[in-house]
């Protein structure tokens, strides 16, 4: 899809799309979105280090200032975790696997989040300002739907491994078919369907979560790209100062707007891609059909000492 | 409007443009995945060992330390309400002892009073009758010493009557002497 401006086309989704850095013969080797994976990684394994050590529980000579997170780093990802722990995974997956997944489901969330976020930073963009054209470094890695759905093969892993540890081989079969199974025979052929529909969703669920944090992330900046190249196009459609700068200012401004709905957005599809592969881990649990008869599983008590 | 600027769909990008690959949005590239695996296998690795247990801890031993404190708070209020329970019954009861206390005292002084009174009725009627009694005695000694004192005038007067002619002027005298020793003895 390109803009076109007269004679010259403007592709917005350019600032979108993943960018070839290195090829041997017609093989891509290095990409943009490699690097950027790699770098951002490190970036958010150094953040959550030093988290960690403001969160950890200093010396006993610090007496109760031991217990205090130091910083305000350390106390923006605790309060994210405990928030997402308490309120979000321990009502859907009960105390005991809230623990176990809490590692990988925290993992995925901030791992997500600052792909996200460090796409919103227009770092090729400036660097275009000074001259530099191609960068190793830039761009939305989620806005990729390899990478999305990298990352949705791991929760599909992380969901079965969890149905057939809770269930078993044949409780999982039996979990496919719907309750049908011990049944009546003549029921036999529906829970044939079933359980065909039942393996079909297992793998339609990782399938959507890629497609949707994928979808999200490159309509955003899609837009926001579109929204920011209105000004040029009027420029090469040949209007004159003041329509440029009436449409580069209409357009900057709701650009403006679209950057916050994307920060938002940045937050929000991180937290609905870890907690639905949450809710999807929970619906392997063998207890799961238990779950509209019983009680909701007390809140998360800490590890005992 | 000549060059008027219009927005549509056009199939390829003109040549010129930034001289860079790029993969299409849907491109099958494996890189980018095999990345994505590999980069957040090693990262949930290096963060399962170096990272999560340690903020998992800190959150626990907060969360022990909280429900520690609130225990111990929860203890300290239950104490001072049982503290405070029973400074309040001992209150009453003393209050109750005192006022107990009080109304004996108000009892016994009444009791005392009353005692005392009676006592000091019967001592003053008891002071009131020996008066009456010794009164009583004096009269009839005083009444029995004059009849005596009588009878001894009338046997002295009849003496002296025995041994002389009593003239009336002796007589006058004689009687004027005995009032007159009568009324000495009544003096007395």
């Amino acid at each position: 899809m390109f803009l076109l401006a007269g004679d010259v086309q403007i592709d917005p989704t350019e600032h979108v799309r993943d960018v070839v850095l290195l090829k041997i013969g017609e093989v891509p080797i290095v990409t943009m979105h490699m690097v950027t994976l790699i770098a951002v990684t490190v970036v958010f394994l150094l953040v959550m280090m030093k988290a960690a050590k403001a969160i950890a529980t200093g010396p006993e000579s610090e007496g109760n200032d031991r217990y205090m997170t130091r910083g305000r780093l350390g106390q923006i990802i605790e309060t994210m975790v405990v928030y997402l722990r308490d309120e979000m995974l321990a009502p859907v997956l009960g105390a005991r696997d809230t623990k176990r997944y809490l590692p990988y489901l925290m993992t995925l969330f901030f791992f997500v989040l600052f792909q996200n976020l460090f796409g919103m930073i227009p770092l090729a963009d400036i660097l275009h300002l000074f001259g530099v054209h191609q960068t190793p470094i830039g761009g939305t890695a989620t806005a990729n739907i390899m990478v999305t759905g990298a990352l949705a093969v791991l929760s599909f892993f992380m969901i079965e491994l969890h149905g057939f540890r809770e269930q078993g081989l044949k409780g999982w079969l039996l979990h496919n078919c719907g309750g049908l199974v011990p049944g009546p025979v003549y029921l036999l052929p529906i829970a044939l369907l079933v359980f065909v529909v039942e393996l079909a969703g297992h793998l339609i669920k990782p399938t959507a979560l890629a497609i949707r944090l994928f979808a999200n992330m490159f309509a955003g900046h899609t837009l926001m790209a579109v929204l920011l190249s209105f000004g040029l196009v009027a420029h090469h459609g040949g209007m004159g100062l003041l329509g440029i700068g009436t449409i580069s200012v209409i357009s900057g401004a709701a650009a403006v707007m679209v950057m916050f709905l994307e920060l938002f957005v940045a937050f929000l599809q991180a937290f609905i891609f870890m907690f639905l592969t949450a809710v999807f881990l929970s619906l392997m649990s063998h207890h799961e059909q238990e779950h509209e008869h019983t009680p909701p599983e007390p809140a998360l008590e800490p590890a005992s000492a | 409007m000549p060059n008027a600027t219009t927005l549509f769909l056009a199939a390829e990008p003109v040549a010129g443009a930034h001289a860079v690959e790029r993969p299409e949005v849907m491109a099958l590239t494996w890189l980018p995945a095999v990345t994505a695996l590999v980069v957040f296998v090693l990262a949930f690795g290096f963060l399962y060992v170096m990272v999560w247990p340690k903020i998992i801890k800190g959150l626990d031993d907060r969360d022990q330390k909280i429900r520690r404190e609130i225990a111990n708070a929860e203890q300290a209020r239950e104490q001072a309400n049982a503290a405070l329970a029973k400074y309040e019954q001992e209150l009453a009861s003393a209050r109750e002892e005192a006022s107990r206390l009080i109304a004996q005292a108000r009892a016994d002084a009444k009791a005392v009073a009353v005692e005392f009174r009676d006592r000091n009725e019967a001592e003053l009627a008891e002071m009131k009758q020996r008066a009456i009694r010794d009164l009583e005695t004096a009269r009839r000694a005083a009444i029995t010493e004059l009849h005596a004192e009588t009878a001894t005038l009338a046997v002295s007067i009849a003496g002296r009557i025995l041994k002389r002619e009593i003239s009336v002027a002796d007589q006058q005298r004689l009687v004027e002497e005995s009032l007159g020793e009568l009324a000495g003895v009544r003096k007395r």
